[in-house]
This record gives C-alpha cells, structure tokens and sequence, in this order.
C-alpha cells in the first residue's frame, strides 16, 4: 500500500448559511431565532448596552454581577434556587461594547428560566450586603491578575492603543474605594431598562412560545444610540512593564486596523492566517515549532464596532524574550519581502476553508455565524465574498497587504516581565 | 451500580447515542458514530497510556511524548501540514489516565485523517530536532501554566500529600523541570513501543458515512499494522489513608487558599456517581451548602468550589476555595467541618435531589451538542468497558437516593480521609 502520498482531496463545494427568523421587540430591537432540530438543548442570550466604555468600567462590572442579587421580595439565594429548580443555568459576559446575559435549559424549562431572569432584573434592588460581597469578591480577583504577566501586558496594550477614548479605560483598586450604590443604579436604569438592543434563541419552540418571549422581553427593548465612533490615533513605540521573580515575559504586539467593511478586510484575515493564526503559521512554525520559546504564538484581527485592531500574543521564556521580538520583525520583514509560495498559500485556502465549513456546523456556531456580520450591519452574502476571495487571492495580494499593514515601526510593543536580556 | 427505579426517567425524551463497533485482527478497537446532520468528521484515537504509567524518576514523559507525536511518523515528515490542508485541525491531551488525539475535518476527506493516524500507529520518525524542539516548548508550557501563575504550583504540591504510593502523586506536566531535561531519544522509542500499539488503543469515527464504508477504510490502513501485545499495568497501590495530612506553604500571592482533598471511589465504582452529586450539591452553583454557609452567611471566602477528579484508579474529592482579606484558615477549618458534619446528619430534600438530576441532565444535552464531544466520550467510555456506557449513565444518576448522598458523606468526610494543603499569603491587602 501507498503511505507516501496523500489521499486525494475533494473540494468544499457548498456552505449552507440558514436565516434566522427576524422579528422586532417593542418595534426597536430584533429578535432572531434559530431552531434547534433533534436536541432538547436551549439558549438564549440578550445583549444589552451596557458595556465598559459606556461610563467607568468599575459601574458595568458591579452592576453586571448584582443583576441577579435580590428584589424587595427575594433574596439572590433565592433566584438562584429557582433557577436550579428548573435545571436552568445563567452566564453573564461583559464586554467593552455590550454585556450578554445568557440563559441555557431544556426546551420546557426555558420560558420559565427566562421569566425568572427577568423578573429577577426588573425588580433588582441591588442590596447594600451584596454590593460589598461583590466589591471584596472583584478586588481579590484583580489583585490575583495583578500577578500574570499576560494580564498586565494586555491591560497596558489597551491604555496605550486606545489612549485618549473610553476604549483605555481599565479598572484599578482605588476604583472599588470610590464607587456607590446610587451609581451603579443610575447605570442600570440608563443602560438596561430600554437597553436590550438583541436577542437571541436557539432551541426548538412553538410559534406561540416565541411571541412570549417577545412578550417578556418587550419591556426591555431600546435602540443603539449613535454615538459618534471614537477617533483612534495610530500609537506606536516599545513599553516595558517589570515584574521581578517571573520565569516568563507576556508580549503584545499591534496596531489599530479597521472592521469588517474595509475593501482590504477579506484579504488582510488570508495574510493574517499564514502570518500567525493557525497551528501551522509563520509564527508557530519560527518561534515555537523551530526555537521552543514558547507554548504558544497568535495573531489576531479583532474586531470592535466599527473598527478593528491587530495584536500578537504570546508568553515566552525570560530569557529568550528579546531574541522573539527579534524573531516577530523578521518574520513580518519576510512576508513583506518574500512571495508566499504556491504550496503554503493553497494550503491556507484549503484549511480556511474547512475552517468556515466547521464554523457554520449546527445551530450554535450558526447564530455566532450570523451575529458576526449583523453586528456590522451585514449579511451572509460577506461570507460568500470571504469565499471568493479566499478562490482568487494571488501572492502579490497578499504580499502588498503585508507591506501596508505588517510595518514594524508602526506597531505598538508592550512587555511585561523581568528586564529584557539583549 | 444498576438503576433501581425508573420513575424521573420516563418524564425526559433521551436522545441515544447509536453507534456500531467492530475490531481488526491485530486488535484495534473501533467504534463509529454516524451522523447526518453535520458535514464534518472526527477521528479520535485514544491510547491507554497516561502518567501514571511513567516512572517515577521519569515524570512528564507520557505528555512529552504526546507531543513528539505531532512531529512526523515513519512515511510523512508532517502530520499537521497535509491535515490543514484537507481542511482540518488537530489537537490532543494527556491525563493521568490516558491520551486522546482527534482530528477535525471535512467529512468528504475523511481518509486523509485516516492515512495519518494510522502512519503515526505504525511508527514515529524519532526525529532528534523534534525532541530538541518539544523539550523546550514542554518546559515553556510547565512555566506558563505551573511556574508563572499566581497558585499555579497548588497542583504539584497537593497530589504528593494526597497519594504516598500511587503515581498520581505526580501531575502530567511531571514533577520537575528536571525530568523533562533528562529525557533521551531512547526512552521515547522505548515508550513508543510499549504503549502505540493497535491491541492498546480505541479509534472513534463520527460524521455522515455509511457502515460498511468505514469498516472498509479502517481495514485499509489499519489492518496491517502489526498487533503489539496491550502492556500489563501494575502500578504500585496507595494504602488506604488512616492519618489527617497537612500541608502549609508560603507564596506571593493576594490571598490565602485552601484544598481539602478527600479519597474517594474509582471511576468505575458506584461511588463515583454518588461523589459527582454529592459535590454539585456542596459547591458547584450559587445554592450549593458550601456557597450558602461560609459565603454568603459567614463571609469566611471569596470563592468556594467541590469538584471530583474522574480518576480511573481511586480519585478525590476536593473543595477548595480562596479566604476573604481578614478572615483565618482556622476560622474556615472549623466552620466547614461543622458544615460537612451538618450535612451528615440533615442532607437534602427530595426537591433539591430532583433538582441536581435535572441539571445534570441539562449539561449533558449541551456536551452532546457537539460532535467531537460525543466521538470523545465514546471512546472513554469504550475503555471503561463499553462505549453503550454513554447511554446508561443517566440511569445511574436517576436511580440516587438522598440516603446515597448521606452514607457517601459520612464516609468521605472524615478527619483521617483527609488531606490539607494550604497556601499562605505574603502579600497583605486591606
């Protein structure tokens, strides 16, 4: 038998991209579903404006874990005591833009669930008792990153790259000291009554099951307000945050970029994947897979409403951090200098590809599918011009996107650990 | 442990699992999963091997090894670049117990998974550079995840305590950088050739093909591997612990915390059901007895947890947790002892026992969403002893009694079961 060669490949020919049902809540804000066929399994997530650059980041911490502490009438023990009755399970993410309260059960229970959430966040009474337990809680865990090298060059790589708008700020101790209660309820009500801006369901449900969520949710819909996006200044330079008795030094390394309605976005995300965002780029090939210096290397477009940024990560040993950010510039260098060659850049295309087949693979991976290009009022028609483009690009695209955007001296360099060994 | 009634049970809808199996001469376990619904595959091999079949002067290996795994086998000088470039990724873990390796990709090409796992069975490349290369990211992992972290040692000091004799006194990263230093390319073909064998491994397939298909590729590129016999495990025993143990370290760290580590049952046994509730129902969710008592009533801790470690050979129970800034390690001591001893003689009502099957109930229809999850899971449960496990578990759940709680906890929570390791903090906060 033939163990040399490969099997012969067979090309990805289609993508089945499913619509979700679209209706509005209280006129204002959508409401998309998708069913969830043979699985009891069902969530629902509810996006709220109530992210950190909205005010101080400290009043969208507090007030996104208190959400559920207490009403005049019950005790948080006693909202999570009904939650659990029904088998029902809550997370609640917060982000820079929004914060997603999500709730996950069987089909039967999810309409329950759901009441109880509401219920629970309409009549929050956010108790003197719990807003301390909170604030000890928060300080703790923050005094507990204070000690990662990847928190602190994270958290200094978003003070500098966004400096000057509310994407810098961050939240310290001192912030916990001055905070009170009458705030984060003036954050509430601004930023959750009238703030439901989405929502979201997969599961298996009637029709007249659907309306009642609409129902409950009615009260809560509000519209995104408008703002102006904030002008970001391109910041560049090297910063070094020390923090002695560490056997390994974070790296941040990026620049802002731009969001997915940008002409060079489709081919920019091919660049980035054979620069840095597969087990296979350049620099896991170089910098763990050939030197060992680390655990791992990643490189990123992330996106932000309206905007975007590009960033490197990676923690590697002490010693050897200088000698990789040496590395890091050689291999951007390379891509500017060197044409892809045909072997890695079919490669690429064929794991992107099977990449975005994986990603539209069931209901769940579905609805984040479809949330990525509604967030940038989009449709999945950006996937299909991902598509072609991903079929057309040539090296010289790619190699022309890496001189625009893989430039050196334009990135902002933050490092977090013992002092740099040359 | 069998089910005794059947009652909760027929209120849920299950949806089984359906799988077929089938074994090839040289003694490959195969079991396939189908599903229509997705376009994707996965083909996961899990090898009975883990750390605690290391030796104890060479620790860290069977991970390493894992590793090495990825660096090319006998006919292919890359495993990962033709994998991508079908479309599909890999990845693998190792545990005490075991190593699993799973292959993600397009379903039409499927083979190409096939032709690489089945080149890596058959034999590595036992590249010197290789061994260099993963040395050195091995050592980087041990730091980024052990060395580097604020309670990142916690794990390596606790299992020494816990296990005197039995090699789950070691963690899977290993004990020391040192053993990872020392490792030469003749103990990775040594291992390679006691353990990657047919007769010493599980191959799960999933995705939307036929039966016979399957069957069909499997004898193709397996069929002619050569058998290997399935190593004797004998690892020597932990004797059974008579004495409370302690352990007191300093650290620089915001906070103090704290482990209690009771022994428990294997996995197979009765009592690993019975400890999976009996921890959701101290310390998983906001109502637990833990969060209620020294949480939100006696303000002693920031964070409380009870968990079990699924373990093949005898496991733990541990419940584990931060203090609140003021509050002392012995002021927790004594009120979690009188809340375990409570607990002993009121556990809980039949409402919060439905409740707790409920959840678990719920959990598993979301792990099953996935279908890497189930092709994962039907393999581990295949070498519990059969794949069909999968399907019976909630059966077992279903049949626990509040008495089952009881008597479990009064077994387990006894000063002599125990063992404590507690780190101090240096650093202090207001």
């Amino acid at each position: 038998m033939n163990r040399i060669e490969a099997p012969r490949l067979k090309e990805i020919d289609t993508i089945n991209f499913i619509e979700p049902r679209k209706v509005l809540i209280g006129n204002i804000a959508p409401f998309y579903s998708i069913e969830n066929q043979g699985s009891e399994a069902a969530r629902i997530e509810l996006f709220f404006k109530a992210g950190t650059i909205i005010d101080r980041p400290v009043l969208a911490s507090l007030c996104s874990g208190l959400l559920l502490a207490g009403t005049s009438k019950e005790s948080a023990t006693d909202i999570h005591n009904n939650i659990d009755d029904l088998g029902g399970f809550f997370d609640i993410n917060l982000s820079q833009e929004h914060t997603v309260v999500s709730v996950y059960a069987l089909n039967d229970q999810i309409i329950p669930l759901l009441t109880i959430v509401m219920d629970a966040m309409y009549n929050a009474s956010f108790p003197e008792a719990e807003i301390e337990e909170q604030i000890a809680d928060k300080k703790q865990r923050l005094r507990v990153s204070y000690e990662k090298v990847n928190f602190l060059c994270q958290r200094d790589f978003q003070k500098r790259l966004f400096e000057g708008t509310n994407y810098a700020k961050v939240t310290e101790i001192e912030d916990y000291e001055t905070v009170t209660r009458s705030e984060i309820i003036d954050f509430f009500n601004s930023n959750y009554r009238n703030g439901l801006l989405k929502a979201t369901l997969v599961g298996r449900l009637q029709e007249k099951q659907l309306i009642e969520i609409e129902q409950l949710l009615e009260p809560w819909a509000g519209k995104e307000v408008t703002n102006d996006t904030p002008i970001f200044k391109q910041q560049k330079g090297n910063y070094h945050i020390e923090k002695t008795a560490t056997v390994q030094t974070g790296i941040r390394i990026g620049r802002i970029m731009f969001d997915r309605k940008h002409e060079d976005y489709h081919g920019f995300v091919i660049m980035n994947t054979i620069f840095g965002d597969y087990f296979g780029s350049r620099l896991m090939k170089n910098i763990r897979e050939d030197k060992g210096y680390t655990y791992g290397i990643g490189s990123a477009l992330a996106e932000m409403k309206d905007n975007g940024y590009f960033i490197i990560g990676t923690e590697v040993g002490a010693e050897v951090a200088a000698a990789t950010l040496k590395e890091i510039q050689f291999e951007m260098t390379h891509m500017k200098e060197q044409l892809v060659d045909k072997e890695e850049l079919e490669l690429v295309r064929n794991y992107l590809l099977g990449q975005a087949l994986k990603s539209a693979d069931g209901p769940f991976a579905m609805m984040d599918l479809f949330l990525g290009v509604e967030m940038h009022g989009l449709d999945y028609s950006f996937y299909n011009e991902a598509l072609k483009k991903l079929k057309q690009i040539t090296a010289v695209e790619i190699q022309s996107l890496a001189k625009k955007y893989l430039v050196w001296e334009e990135m902002l360099v933050i490092t977090a650990g013992q002092q740099l060994i040359d | 442990m069998r089910p005794k009634q059947r009652k909760i049970l027929q209120n849920f809808n299950f949806n089984m699992i359906q799988f077929e199996r089938f074994e090839l001469k040289n003694g490959l376990k195969v079991i396939f999963h189908k599903d229509t619904s997705t376009p994707m595959a996965v083909v996961n091999t899990l090898y009975d091997v883990g750390a605690r079949d290391e030796q104890e002067d060479k620790t860290g290996f069977a991970h390493l090894f894992e590793h090495l795994m990825f660096g090319g086998s006998v006919n292919i000088p890359s495993y990962d670049a033709p994998l991508q470039n079908a479309g599909g990724e890999s990845n693998a873990f190792t545990s005490n117990d075991i190593t699993n390796y799973y292959n993600v990709l397009p379903a039409q090409n499927i083979e190409t998974a096939l032709w690489l796992e089945s080149d890596r069975m058959l034999s590595l490349a036992f590249s010197p550079k290789s061994l260099e290369v993963q040395r050195s990211v091995v050592i980087e992992e041990f730091k980024q995840r052990y060395l580097n972290q604020p309670y990142g040692d916690d794990w390596l000091l606790l299992r020494p305590l816990a296990y005197l004799k039995h090699p789950y006194k070691w963690a899977t990263i290993g004990k020391s950088l040192q053993h990872i230093e020392e490792v030469q390319l003749d103990d990775v073909k040594a291992f390679f050739q006691k353990h990657y064998n047919p007769a010493n491994a599980i191959l799960c397939i999933s995705g939307n093909f036929e039966f016979e298909y399957i069957k069909q590729l499997v004898e193709h590129w397996y069929g002619n591997i050569p058998g290997g016999i399935k190593p004797a495990r004998i690892l020597p025993q932990e004797p059974k612990q008579t004495e409370f143990r302690k352990a007191v370290y300093e650290r620089d760290v915001p906070a103090d915390a704290f482990y209690y580590a009771f022994k428990m049952g294997e996995r197979k046994s009765e009592e690993y059901y019975i400890a999976d509730m009996l921890s959701d129902e101290l310390g998983k969710e906001k109502s637990s007895v833990l969060y209620l008592k020294l949480k939100k009533e006696l303000q002693l801790v920031t964070d409380i947890n009870a968990y079990i470690l699924g373990s093949l050979d005898q496991g733990l129970f541990i419940i584990s947790g931060k203090m609140m800034n003021g509050k002392s390690m012995d002021e927790l001591d004594s009120a979690l002892w009188e809340v375990l001893n409570e607990f002993q003689l009121n556990p809980i009502t039949a409402q919060e026992l439905k409740r707790l099957k409920l959840k678990i109930r719920t959990s598993r229809e979301f792990q099953e969403q996935g279908l890497l999850n189930r092709t994962m899971n039907l393999a581990y449960y295949e070498l519990l002893g059969d794949a069909n496990g999968i399907n019976e578990e909630h059966e077992i759940y279903n049949a626990i009694e509040v008495e089952h709680l009881q008597e479990l906890s009064k077994q387990l929570f006894v000063k002599e079961n125990c063992s404590l390791l507690q780190i101090k903090a240096t650093q202090s906060h207001e």
